[in-house]
């Protein structure tokens, strides 16, 4: 398979004025045509600034401090709005978390459709409407509300016509930043299904971002595990829940309560995620590690290749945990 | 239930006038509710949004007031509590955690100011110094230190804010605490210990709670019985391992299948419901699941299900469990003649 996406070695600083806080550190992974990638973790590790990153969206005091955004072989860091807008919408879309900020509340849905495909040359009215009405229907809502405005919408339609408008030009990439956080759970199972689907018949790649890891075990062909700005964990999906080897990947598993089995009293993981202005020394996530030992408090862990995954810890790295 | 009754709300309706002045429409948010809610013990109240859940934690917080029903406090109907001492102390023994941990704090003021300020309201007899040691006792029992209380919001993370929100609570020593969705805007990884809490204020100091929450997982980790709300009325209710073992409503088990399980293996009827939630403006009789209901049968177009034990202290609105069950009884005892 052929990659659609090259991300290596991208950094991402937030300028402020006690001094820079590198946000996303040294976040290297490859995408292929096709291939839903799932990044999970909690606020503040970076996954949102990641996926920004990645799209171009960054505005200041954020700024790509190194690395570069590979898309079909272009570098995207460094191209100008001009040259960008060209990619956006017709081979990268991005569907963001809240629909209800992310729609123009003034404009009807077709509107803003309209708005989309004009911006990519030069398409007739019965163009236009005849491929509107093909990308709401692809999302399981009747052309009909075309002509409604966002308030007029569920939240769980709002979000599926965000989704319709990330289709309008058959893209390549679509990237997700929790897009079905807002929803039920019933109404997020079933978005996430169809966004399954939409991807196996149309062959576009995904990035999804969440902080729920369970949400996307069923959907997701890889999984990338953030902390602190750093992958942690990176391996196939399936992999990675039936034998995570970060310990914060493990505590992360070990924090859901399930509603089938025993039910088992859960521990969650101690402590607070780090503040990325004061990381600890060593490996960042040593002060909430149940397993860690001395030399994890002063030796930072690359990231190393442990065949089953990508995994960023010492004790796994020379076995010492098993 | 063995436990003695707390409170307990009785047909509670709240209906809504929407629209402009001259509108006659009605959004139904709150329609012929009663359940109870026993002492130490923690209920699950789980819906999606628009379900009614946040308004029952209203009228029972008595932020807005009923349409009709009562709601019974220690026997005492809540509708009669009139005067200033004696809706002070109602609120006291009923105070509410919210969902938001960054917006139910006052930025400018330290965290200590909220606890001390409801300390002076409701405890009357404490001096300033007590207040203080008290502020101090409360905020140990969430697992707070002392040194917490000096701190400003800012400065606290979501996890610890929503702590505060208990101690907040606990100050005032409460019998039911009202919690809505007071986790659902935390991380994975510190949800489990606010779970653990409410856990613990139960089990160590009786405090029962209504926990509301539209994730059934985390209900199922620390309630004792569950009540599943939709479209403004209870679909079932039970114990909460016995409704989540053998969900008899529809919208239960649809609800139960979506819930996100690593381990389990993905159901392969990918449903097709679409997960709208139902218009409860003006609605005419019948069962208000049935245009998503599976089962439907046209008696749901006509008559609204009540609630009906159908197993013990199992609850269930719905006509096709219902006659399942009373055909189920009529068989039972035909199979102990034979045996």
């Amino acid at each position: 398979m052929s990659e659609v996406l090259e991300v290596s070695g991208l950094s991402v600083d937030y300028l402020l004025d006690r001094g820079d806080v590198r946000a996303v550190d040294d976040v290297s992974f490859t995408l292929d045509r096709g291939e839903f990638l799932g990044i999970v973790g909690e606020s503040g590790c970076g996954k949102s600034t990641l996926l920004f990153a990645v799209a171009q969206l960054l505005a200041p005091p954020a700024r790509i401090a190194a690395g570069s955004v590979r898309f079909q072989g272009t570098n995207l860091v460094g191209l100008t709005d001009g040259q960008l807008s060209a990619i956006r919408w017709r081979d990268l879309s991005v569907v963001m978390q809240s629909a209800m900020n992310a729609l123009n509340p003034v404009k009807s849905i077709g509107a803003q459709f309209k708005d989309a495909m004009k911006a990519h040359g030069k398409p007739t009215g019965e163009e236009i409407a005849a491929r509107s009405a093909e990308v709401l229907k692809m999302v399981g809502i009747d052309p009909v509300h075309l002509g409604s405005y966002p308030h007029q919408l569920s939240g769980g339609m709002r979000q599926r016509s965000m989704i319709a408008m990330a289709m309008l030009f058959t893209p390549d990439l679509v990237i997700m930043d929790e897009p079905t956080s807002a929803l039920d759970v019933v109404a997020q199972r079933s978005l996430m299904v169809q966004i399954r689907e939409l991807q196996l018949r149309l062959g576009f790649a995904v990035i999804f971002v969440t902080h729920d890891m369970s949400l996307i075990s069923h959907f997701s062909d890889r999984l990338m595990v953030m902390y602190a700005g750093q992958v942690d964990e990176l391996g196939e999906t399936r992999t990675v829940f039936d034998r995570p080897l970060h310990p914060y990947t493990q505590g992360l598993l070990e924090a859901f309560p399930s509603i089938r089995g025993p039910r088992v009293p859960l521990k969650g993981i101690p402590g607070n995620p780090p503040d990325l202005a004061r990381l600890p020394a060593g490996c960042r996530f040593h002060p909430r590690c149940p397993y860690a030992v001395e030399r994890c408090a002063q030796v930072a862990p690359e990231l190393a290749d442990l065949d089953q995954a990508l995994v960023r810890c010492l004790r796994r790295q020379d076995g010492s945990l098993n | 239930m063995t436990a003695t009754e707390l409170l307990r709300a009785d047909h509670l309706t709240r209906h809504f006038k929407i629209g402009g002045a001259l509108s006659r429409r009605t959004l139904h948010a709150v329609d012929d509710v009663s359940f109870a809610i026993g002492e130490r013990e923690i209920v699950a109240l789980a819906g999606e949004s628009g379900s009614g859940k946040s308004t029952i934690a209203r009228l029972l917080a008595r932020i807005y007031s009923p349409t009709s029903g009562e709601i019974y406090f220690e026997g005492t109907p809540v509708s009669r509590i009139r005067s200033r001492r004696n809706r002070l102390r109602y609120s006291g023994l009923v105070p509410m955690v919210f969902q938001d941990p960054f917006g139910s704090m006052n930025p400018v003021f330290r965290v200590q100011h909220g606890v001390l300020r409801s300390l002076k309201l409701h405890r009357r007899e404490l001096s300033g110094a007590q207040r203080r040691d008290e502020a101090a006792r409360v905020f140990d029992v969430v697992g707070l230190g002392a040194d917490m209380l000096e701190r400003f919001p800012h400065e606290l993370s979501g996890g610890q804010r929503q702590r505060v929100g208990f101690a907040q609570a606990l100050a005032m020593r409460p019998k039911l605490i009202l919690a809505d969705e007071p986790v659902s805007m935390l991380d994975v990884s510190i949800r489990i210990g606010l779970l653990n809490l409410m856990a613990e204020l139960r089990d160590t100091m009786g405090v029962s709670i209504l926990y509301i929450t539209h994730d059934i997982a985390s209900a199922r980790y620390v309630a004792d019985r569950l009540i599943v709300m939709y479209a403004g009325q209870i679909a079932e209710t039970g114990p909460i391992e016995d409704v989540l073992t053998d969900p008899r409503h529809p919208y239960t088990q649809l609800l139960l299948s979506a819930v996100p399980d690593p381990r389990a293996p993905l159901s392969v009827a990918a449903e097709t419901d679409r997960g709208e939630p139902p218009k409860v403006i003006d609605p005419a009789p019948g069962c208000r699941f049935r245009w998503r209901c599976p089962l439907a049968i046209e008696k749901c177009a006509q008559v609204t299900p009540v609630l009906m034990e159908l197993l013990p202290a199992h609850d269930v609105a719905c006509h096709v469990a219902q006659a399942q069950a009373s055909a189920a009884e009529v068989q039972a005892p035909l199979i102990k003649e034979t045996s």
